[in-house]
């Protein structure tokens, strides 16, 4: 299964059975996603006409010359499993099957009709991703097999999302569009006929060298144990952070135990992802901050945080969060003051949370300062907040320049710049993702995906974390 | 299982119980004090009955014989009276327990198979609803961090009289992850409650539940 999932989400070759001209049908969409940017060879299959999307048709997947890797189908459900036989005899690697109208419907016939394409996949060892799926996006190597091809425009990077719902995917993408989110895939896993969280966990560990964080999406599984094994057996690999969608806490209620009537299904569901080492995140803002922050950052080694701001009250609110989310304000060593001292005149507070104030228009100041509480040893992150003013209109833009010279920051900075839009567009783009930098919308977003970093470096080294709930 | 037969059988698998005997008469009930040594506590011992307290069923911190007998007394009197059609297997008598009390169960989940509960006892478990779960089977680490995650975990940390014996709790929870391991039979179990002093975690009652 894990060396052909390898060529299935990296295919040299791709045919689309279904393929059509017209935008009313799923094949269409499909070719539109295929023919943008994909380098690979892109077979429609259509046994109605000679070309489909400019590309030369097939009336089967027998006519196709060579090896197809990916098949996509988007046929009625009713033709699927002689669809998969054909894919079979092919040798096709595996198959993303958009088509619905399985397990997921009221109609006992497609609980029967999915049994009956799981046993053909069993009969060929054939991987099928979905069925009900939109299909995948894996922007590391340039393939999207899904029905929305701008999802092609999210930016290559290395936050994996695998979903159990398209729906999930279709909200996070676009929002990975707008807040510079950088993925390696996208992927909604559908029905999970053959493809489920373990088998996808373990590939994008052990075979995606472009995933750095691995962000997944649950709403129910029959056998949670054996994703949460497989994690268990991943960890300290990757990061993996969930976010569990049906929140039940009815326990037991026939139970006449203390424990069976707590026993609710989410409170099992906590324990258990703490125990296999994954991260609960409890809302899609909170998941996107997460692995934004993952993908940019180095991982803290304590609670220690400085926070520097350019204006009093952003940085009374990041400080007034660190407590609550197990963090805490940093004291900085003799040392590292008199180096602040020296760029900050005694107009300031330049204890720690640092009024930047006036420094602002100087930024070559700005980050030698951020240097060093970053060279302090009592700091293991920074909260950097920039409000744009009138006057410190080049703020952003010195702050580029300087950085361009700059190494890496080996502990994790996380930054607000919030100016109008148009105005800091490209600087912060430039900035965002950069050197063990990321940039969130708000000085307390900021500091929960500090905590939150804080939190998988200890999951990672298997220790416990103090803070959990508070 | 319930009450004295849940406590003998854990303490035979080497868990540690506080000492209970189940007394049929005052006489017994009065030699079988003095057995375990002052104070104990008695409790009302019927299938019947699951919440001991609405049933007047418990007289704690008996200091001497002559209230040991006057506790027998008052609490079969009142029994005979109040819940005539229920059976009465007699009284236990335990050894005093102190300390924090915490709650150690398991159940079995559907999806999950079995699972290990641990909270803080009385109020905690009842109104807060501050417990933490596990899958069982599970490592000394996650017991530590099943204390940890409790929002109310400065009662184990930093209790108002004497400190809390947390490895005594670790070993509790290890040791009951291991022992259902073993146990598949076991469905479902409340240790309810377990009081954790400065030496030692002692089960105070148990229920359980065999397939």
């Amino acid at each position: 299964m894990n060396e052909k999932l390898v060529q299935v989400f990296s295919p040299g070759s791709v045919a689309v059975i279904g393929a059509s001209n017209s935008f009313d049908k799923l094949g269409y969409h499909v070719m539109k996603s295929l023919t943008g940017n994909y380098h690979g060879k892109v077979f429609p299959i259509n046994p109605k006409s000679d070309r489909v999307w400019g590309l030369a048709s097939y009336p089967s997947l027998e006519a196709v010359p060579g090896d197809v890797h990916l098949a996509v189908i988007a046929v009625p459900a009713r033709m699927v499993p002689d669809t998969l036989h054909a894919c079979g005899r092919k040798g096709v690697r595996g198959v993303v099957l958009i088509t619905a109208g399985f397990r997921e419907i009221e109609d006992d016939g497609g609980r029967v009709l999915e049994e009956e394409i799981k046993e053909i996949a069993g009969q060929y060892g054939l991987p099928i991703i979905g069925p009900n799926t939109f299909g995948f996006v894996n922007l590391s190597s340039g393939v999207n097999a899904s029905f929305t091809s701008e999802f092609s425009r999210i930016e290559r990077g290395g936050v994996a999302l695998i979903s159990q719902s398209g729906g999930i995917c279709h909200l996070c993408g676009f929002l990975a569009i707008e807040q510079r989110i950088a993925m390696s895939k996208l992927m909604s896993l559908g029905n999970r006929c053959n493809v489920d969280f373990p088998e996808v966990l373990t590939h994008l560990v052990e075979k995606d060298s472009s995933t750095r964080v691995i962000a997944l999406y649950i709403e129910g599984l029959d056998d949670p144990r054996r994703l949460l094994d497989v994690a268990k057996s991943l960890r300290g690999r990757k990061p993996i952070i969930a976010y569990k969608a049906g929140k039940s806490e009815k326990g037991d209620s026939a139970s006449r135990f203390h424990t069976g009537s707590l026993a609710g299904n989410h409170a099992i569901w906590k324990g258990a992802l703490r125990q296999a080492g994954i991260l609960e995140v409890t809302g899609t803002e909170e998941l996107l901050d997460t692995a934004k922050a993952i993908d940019s950052c180095s991982l803290p080694g304590g609670t220690g945080m400085a926070v520097l701001s350019g204006q009093a009250g952003p940085g009374m609110i990041a400080s007034d969060a660190l407590e609550p989310a197990g963090l805490k304000l940093s004291r900085f060593s003799e040392a590292t003051q008199r180096r602040i001292n020296d760029l900050l005149p005694p107009i300031a507070i330049r204890t720690n949370p640092v009024d930047m104030g006036p420094a602002w228009y100087d930024p070559k100041n700005i980050i030698a300062i951020l240097k060093a509480v970053i060279d302090d040893e009592h700091t293991d992150g920074v909260i950097f907040l920039a409000m744009y003013a009138s006057a410190n209109l080049n703020l952003a833009e010195g702050m580029v320049e300087y950085m361009k010279a700059a190494d890496s920051f080996q502990k994790p900075v996380i930054a607000c710049f919030t100016a109008p839009p148009g105005i800091w567009d490209e600087p912060i783009e430039a900035l965002d993702r950069k050197k063990g930098v990321a940039i969130l919308p708000t000085p307390e977003r900021a500091v929960q995906a500090m905590a939150n970093l804080w939190k998988v470096s200890s999951l990672s080294k298997g220790r416990g974390v103090k803070t959990w709930d508070r | 299982m319930l009450g004295v037969d849940a406590l003998a059988f854990l303490e035979k698998e080497g868990f540690p119980v506080l000492r209970s005997f189940l007394a049929t008469s005052e006489d017994d009930a009065a030699g079988k004090a003095a057995e375990i040594g002052f104070p104990v506590t008695l409790k009302l011992s019927s299938p019947d009955v699951i919440h001991k307290t609405e049933a007047d069923g418990i007289r704690a911190s008996l200091r001497d014989e002559s209230e040991v007998r006057q506790g027998f007394r008052q609490i079969v009197g009142s029994f005979a009276t109040d819940q005539p059609e229920k059976r009465l297997e007699g009284v236990m008598v335990q050894e005093q327990g102190g300390g924090v009390e915490v709650i150690v169960g398991m159940a079995t989940d559907e999806q999950f198979g079995p699972v290990l509960m641990f909270g803080l006892g009385g109020i905690f478990v009842e109104a807060m609803k501050d417990v933490s779960f596990r899958l069982i089977p599970m490592e000394a680490s996650d017991a530590k961090d099943m204390m940890e995650e409790l929002k109310g975990r400065q009662v184990l940390e930093n209790p108002r009289s004497g400190s809390v014996d947390l490895p005594a709790v670790q070993n509790l929870l290890v040791g009951i992850s291991e022992f259902i391991t073993h146990h598949p039979e076991i469905r479902e179990m409340d240790l309810n409650p377990v009081f954790v002093s400065s030496h030692g975690a002692r089960i105070c009652d148990a229920r359980i539940m065999v397939l």
